[in-house]
């Protein structure tokens, strides 16, 4: 994307909401989903728009989990960390995707396809543990069954099962 | 007229409006209430030290609240100094001395009333600030809203977007004035102030050469006024002289 083109992306979401600070979250998360991260040009831009100060949105954006301000990867693996998950075992997910990817929770793959999220509450208890790779959920995942999931991404896009 | 109440406090019989905040009856009535995150430049308060906490007893129920955004509603008996307060406040005082302990108004607020020892605890070294957001709330106030709270839990700080000098930002130094810890930290050279990672040019009034604030901040004070070029106490000396001469010979 050109930076000709992301600031037009930038204008076209901040335009679609109404000059008032109650829209802030909901700009910030479109445009976390078209970048993958908030920009910030995005930030400026959407301040000027809502007529609020910058820190504002930017406490807000540093905040929530849900936002970033650094690029994330184009698949975002969230593991989830919530009691039930915990106790069958989803830090043995995230140990397997670390020798799988080589990042912790919290990073970024170098090739920049995959970010790993340790999240508190999928809100999916009865069928934990619980991955979620972008919006599709891999439920009672076992450890063995990662390497492969992982390689249906890399190679291009997977099938939601 | 507002409804009238009357309530006690330490035993002290004091009258207060309805919904007026504890802490201001006890203070209009000479009893001190120890905070640190209270400022009287605002109307909504923080709430966020703990260290107003006192025992409020309503119909026969005692609850602990802080005074400082309690608003009395109806008569009630209020305890201070009581044995559960008084060990209450030293555990807050406990939690505030490790998250801040290089905050220079502690020192003397443990030695008042003393902090519960605990080994539990992890000690911030080299922390002032309590995060209590007085400066975020000054700043947003003045309407300039460089600052804000950033992160989250354990990460938790106060500082500009990106960490960067902010544009926003006039270097006024309200944020550091109402900081009851000293936690913001700024230097001034003869003819530059730095605050928030950005350098401000001082001005100085050009009658007696005194620092008039940055001028950012004198600009942004005057809004669309014209920017004075004298301090408050020579413009005044300025306006005397100018209508003694005027009406000299009323």
């Amino acid at each position: 994307m050109t930076d000709q083109e992301k600031g037009e992306r930038i204008r076209e979401i901040v335009a679609a909401y109404p000059a008032d600070q109650r829209h802030a979250l909901a700009a910030l998360q479109d445009m976390q989903h078209a970048f993958n991260f908030i920009p910030e040009e995005g930030l400026v831009e959407l301040a000027k728009h809502l007529g609020c100060p910058q820190a504002q949105l930017y406490s807000m954006a540093t905040f929530y989990k849900a936002l970033s301000l650094t690029p994330k990867g184009e698949y975002i693996v969230k593991i989830c960390n919530g009691t039930a998950c915990h106790l069958r075992g989803s830090m043995n997910l995230a140990t397997s995707l670390k020798s799988e990817l080589g990042i912790d929770p919290g990073q970024t793959t170098e090739d920049g396809l995959f970010s790993v999220e340790l999240v508190n509450c999928l809100g999916s208890c009865a069928l934990a543990p619980v991955m979620v790779v972008n919006d599709t959920y891999h439920n009672r995942l076992r450890v063995e069954q990662v390497p492969g999931i992982i390689d249906s991404y890399r190679q291009g896009g997977a099938s939601d099962e | 007229m507002s409804e009238m109440l009357t309530i006690s406090i330490d035993g002290k019989e004091c009258t207060c409006k309805k919904g007026e905040y504890l802490y201001d009856v006890a203070k209009r009535n000479g009893i001190f209430i120890p905070t640190f995150c209270r400022s009287d430049a605002f109307e909504d308060h923080r709430a966020c030290c703990r260290i107003c906490i006192v025992e409020v007893e309503e119909g026969g129920r005692t609850k602990v609240v802080t005074s400082c955004v309690y608003p009395v509603e109806r008569e009630c008996s209020v305890q201070t100094r009581s044995e559960k307060i008084m060990e209450e406040r030293s555990v807050v005082m406990a939690l505030l001395v490790h998250r801040a302990p290089e905050a220079p108004s502690f020192k003397n607020m443990v030695g008042r009333m003393g902090a519960t020892e605990t080994d539990r605890l992890v000690t911030l070294d080299g922390e002032k600030c309590i995060l209590c957001g007085l400066c975020v709330q000054a700043c947003n106030a003045l309407g300039t809203g460089a600052i804000s709270t950033v992160n989250r839990g354990t990460e938790k700080k106060i500082d500009t977007p990106y960490g960067k000098g902010s544009d926003a930002c006039v270097g006024c130094l309200s944020c550091a004035n109402v900081c009851p810890t000293g936690a913001i930290e700024y230097s001034e050279t003869d003819t530059t102030r730095t605050i928030w990672n950005r350098d401000f040019e001082l001005v100085r009034c050009e009658e007696c050469g005194q620092v008039m604030g940055t001028q950012n901040s004198v600009v942004f004070a005057a809004a669309d006024e014209v920017v004075p070029t004298m301090c408050d106490s020579c413009r005044k000396k300025h306006l005397a002289d100018e209508m003694m001469a005027t009406y000299r010979y009323v």
